[in-house]
């Protein structure tokens, strides 16, 4: 459909570089790529909705632009083109244009001038396939994420589009919402709809026909998904990892391959030759002071619904804690109540041995406790990153050489320096983030709450983040964060699982996932950690928690680690 | 959220006012409005109130919500009302200290003039609580036609008031994350010196501002990719008809905007 394709921005950036693709009809195509690749370019492209630079760009039988025409641009054809390509993009927010579902379902035939007729039968049919016939009639913000984002597919759908192209529908999406919008994909393609979709999930990316990789602009690999991913060291030095299977068959050292059925067969062939396999592990010392402890709290927003109901824990001092549970369970509540921005009904929260109920003590936390909310990046406001990083320190009333010092060593530890003057709306998604962070960071606090702090970032870039949040945790900082990836909340001191309001479990990663819990974590839409899942499936007891502990309990060699991960740099 | 925006959701059942053609209904609410204008006595507020009752009692929305929803109007009136108490100095004096003075004309004015306008806040509440922004969108576009012709694009007016309706929610959600991140980083709008204040009502006003900016950005790439083009070839999924009941609220409320002006 692309020939080769150029296409640059006004900025000078080159965002897609002699690209030349072609989509066959009824094919699932996978776009994979750091952030900056030029991925969204090609989804804007693919969609009509961006004319190139340079090259050829043929859409559904339309030749579009031909840069070999003295008028490149047939903008008849590109109209024409539009009314057979859907779109599903990041933010289900901005797709929504009405506040009802049903009437959103009807804006697109609306708009294509379906008769009134025909639309009634399509919002019904399309809104059944993807499960949402019972929430006709809602209004579209009082669903959770997952379900906006199946009513945004609905819409598309309902224009009947022969290639619908995804651009990262997951990325805002808890693990509920995610596995839902995988499954109406697969029921797509069973039906025949051509399929492009652009992730940064590699698990995605396993039931794609064929995946292209881009780099820069360019595409630099291209194949089925095994035949992309088996180039272990060209996926890592472009910024994206393993699934999890290809890692674990490597790592084990099976003959490589990324078909979970197949992994699973020949691993369990070798444990019953190798005789039983467990995994054993030594208790971890508890820290005993308190960074945070909450104390029968409960908190609600309107007298009918309580949004926390009874809640008591307590946060170790220097402990890493992750607070995991669906949307809607009461976490971002919990959140404000921890960094004293609300305070509770009944019960109190104790921050660093300070109450929140007093309103000057309240002020006094703002200094020793920091919170990274979700896309922090949408705090950002000054003119310059260092401003921006200084805001917090100034109003701690803190000396200019001190506000300096503290800016200067923030933006080292999330590897910002040098951009002090660059404006913090012109870095990228993921700088923008770390800029925020940073913000947080000159701070200094003692504990810091972070919301999904790895939500909508890609692969390098939520190994970066990782990176730096424990280099900050070493220095004795208490981290809380709030996840979805259960493989994240594998590597934390302490899990918090809420549910409906109240905590549901309480303790380390190693008392909670195991398999006794599986039933209550998925039906609260958690599920648990990969590499339990495995073991599980293996039938390896000890609950190894990580790739590393899995590897361990299956008792192979593990390649040098240098081996495969100096490419990663 | 610290920013709760009731003011303009569509509340879904099912109701007679919720059946009638938006037009109808748009006429019909907009005529009370400023037929309010007209109420002097007792009497009219009482007729008034009986016909806004009526209203939402045949809409089926529950008090508690309509109240919800026009709290904030009424809270204006209430200072309205408090200026009026004070500042209209005939009739005769009921209560005296200093210089401040209440008379039987300001009670009056205090009372009648913030008492008349709440019909009025009524009325437009309930427009909004029984008709999808789909529909207003409609009407607005079906209403202003007229004005078409002479250039004004009606239909694009129409479509982005609906969008604004759609998005108020969305960034007052927003607003609050912002305000919060901020508060937490020691810039609080509520507390400190004037300056402290202004520096951060600004960290929030400039973050607000880029994130819209991106909502837009991305809403008409929605828009786009929906195939969204203005008015012209597009179709109704619920075409608007007038139906005997549509004529019959007309009439209905005409004759008590009749009435109303008769009665004083």
């Amino acid at each position: 459909m692309l020939s080769h394709v150029t296409l640059q921005y006004e900025s000078g950036a080159q965002a897609l570089n002699d690209v030349s693709l072609t989509v066959e009809r009824g094919e699932h195509l996978c776009v994979l790529g750091a952030n900056g690749s030029g991925k969204s370019t090609l989804a804007s492209v693919v969609c009509g909705l961006l004319a190139p630079d340079n090259g050829v760009v043929e859409l559904v039988g339309q030749t579009v632009f031909d840069a070999r025409r003295t008028d490149p641009i047939d903008f008849a054809a590109y109209r024409r083109a539009r009314r057979s390509i859907g779109l599903v993009f990041q933010n289900p927010d901005d797709q929504i244009v009405t506040t009802v579902v049903e009437e959103d379902v009807a804006f697109g035939p609306e708009n294509l001038g379906v008769p009134p007729k025909e639309i009634g039968s399509r919002v019904e049919r399309e809104l059944h396939r993807v499960g949402m016939t019972a929430y006709a009639k809602e209004n579209p913000t009082r669903l959770s994420g997952g379900q906006k984002q199946r009513v945004t597919i609905a819409g598309a759908l309902a224009m009947r589009p022969e290639v619908i192209v995804f651009d990262e529908p997951g990325s805002l999406l808890d693990v509920r919402g995610r596995t839902a919008i995988m499954r109406v994909m697969r029921a797509l393609h069973a039906d025949g709809t051509t399929i492009v979709h652009i992730t940064h999930f590699m698990e995605e990316a396993l039931c794609a026909n064929r995946v292209i990789v881009l780099d820069r602009g360019r595409i630099v690999a291209e194949g089925s998904p095994s035949q992309v991913f088996s180039q272990t060291s060209k996926i890592l030095s472009l910024g994206l990892e393993e699934p999890f299977v290809a890692q674990l068959s490597r790592r084990t050292g099976i003959p490589w391959t990324c078909d979970e059925d197949d992994a699973a067969e020949k691993l369990t062939r070798r444990a019953t030759q190798n005789g039983k396999n467990t995994f054993s592990t030594s208790g971890q010392a508890t820290a005993c002071a308190c960074a945070i402890r909450a104390n029968h709290v409960s908190y609600s927003y309107k007298r009918d619904r309580k949004a926390l109901d009874d809640v008591s824990f307590e946060i170790p001092s220097g402990s890493w804690t992750a607070i995991v549970g669906h949307t809607g369970s009461g976490k971002s509540t919990l959140l404000r109540l921890l960094c004293a921005l609300e305070t509770p009904d009944e019960g109190e929260v104790v921050v660093q041995g300070i109450c929140t109920k007093r309103r000057r003590d309240r002020r006094r936390l703002h200094g020793t406790i920091g919170y990274v909310m979700q896309h922090p990046e949408r705090q950002l406001f000054a003119e310059t990153v260092r401003q921006d990083v200084a805001f917090g320190p100034t109003n701690l009333g803190l000396s200019q050489e001190e506000v300096a010092h503290r800016c200067t060593r923030a933006l080292q530890m999330v590897g910002l320096e040098g951009l002090d003057e660059a404006s913090p709306f012109e870095l990228s998604g993921g700088q923008q983030r770390l800029c925020a962070i940073a913000g947080v960071l000159a701070m200094e606090p003692q504990t810091i709450v972070l919301d999904e702090p790895t939500a909508g970032l890609d692969p390098r870039g939520r190994t970066e983040l990782r990176r730096i949040l424990s280099r900050i945790h070493e220095r004795g900082v208490t981290i809380v964060e709030v996840t979805h990836s259960m493989d994240d909340a594998a590597h934390a001191n302490k899990v918090i699982v809420l549910e409906e309001s109240r905590v549901m479990l309480e303790g380390t990663p190693r008392e909670l996932f195991c398999a006794a819990n599986e039933d209550r974590l998925s039906k609260a839409g958690l599920g648990l950690p990969h590499a339990l899942q495995w073991a599980l499936k293996l039938g390896i007891e000890g609950n190894p928690l990580t790739l590393d502990e899995l590897v361990l309990a299956l008792g192979s060699h593990a390649p040098q680690e240098g081996e495969v991960m100096s490419y990663g740099a | 959220m610290a920013l709760k925006l009731s003011f303009g959701q569509y509340y879904a059942t099912d109701s007679i006012v919720h059946a009638l053609d938006p037009r109808a209904k748009a006429i019909c609410a907009v005529t009370v409005m400023v037929s309010v204008f007209f109420v002097h006595t007792p009497v009219q507020l009482a007729i008034g109130y009986a016909f806004a009752l009526l209203a939402v009692v045949l809409a089926r929305i529950p008090a508690s919500k309509v109240l919800g929803s026009i709290r904030g109007v009424i809270f204006v009136l209430l200072v309205l009302s408090v200026f009026n108490l004070f500042l209209v100095n005939t009739g005769d004096v009921l209560w005296q200290l200093g210089f401040l003075r209440i008379t039987t004309d300001s009670l009056a004015a205090a009372l009648l003039y913030s008492l008349r306008l709440v019909i009025g806040v009524i009325m437009g509440a309930l427009v909004l609580l029984t008709t999808t922004p789909a529909q207003l969108t409609d009407a607005f576009d079906a209403l202003l036609a007229p004005l078409a012709r002479i250039g004004l694009p009606a239909h694009e007016i129409a479509m982005v008031f609906s969008l604004m309706l759609r998005f108020i929610p969305t960034l007052a959600d927003e607003a609050s994350a912002v305000m919060d991140a901020q508060t937490a980083r020691g810039g609080s709008l509520s507390e400190g010196s004037p300056l402290h204040r202004i520096r951060a009502v600004a960290a929030v006003l400039v973050a607000l501002l880029a994130s819209s900016l991106h909502h837009a950005n991305d809403l008409s790439r929605a828009l786009d990719a929906r195939c969204y083009e203005g008015g012209a070839a597009r179709t109704h999924w619920h075409p608007l008809r007038m139906r005997v009941r549509d004529w019959l609220a007309l009439v209905f409320t005409a004759t008590f905007v009749g009435g109303l002006i008769l009665v004083g």
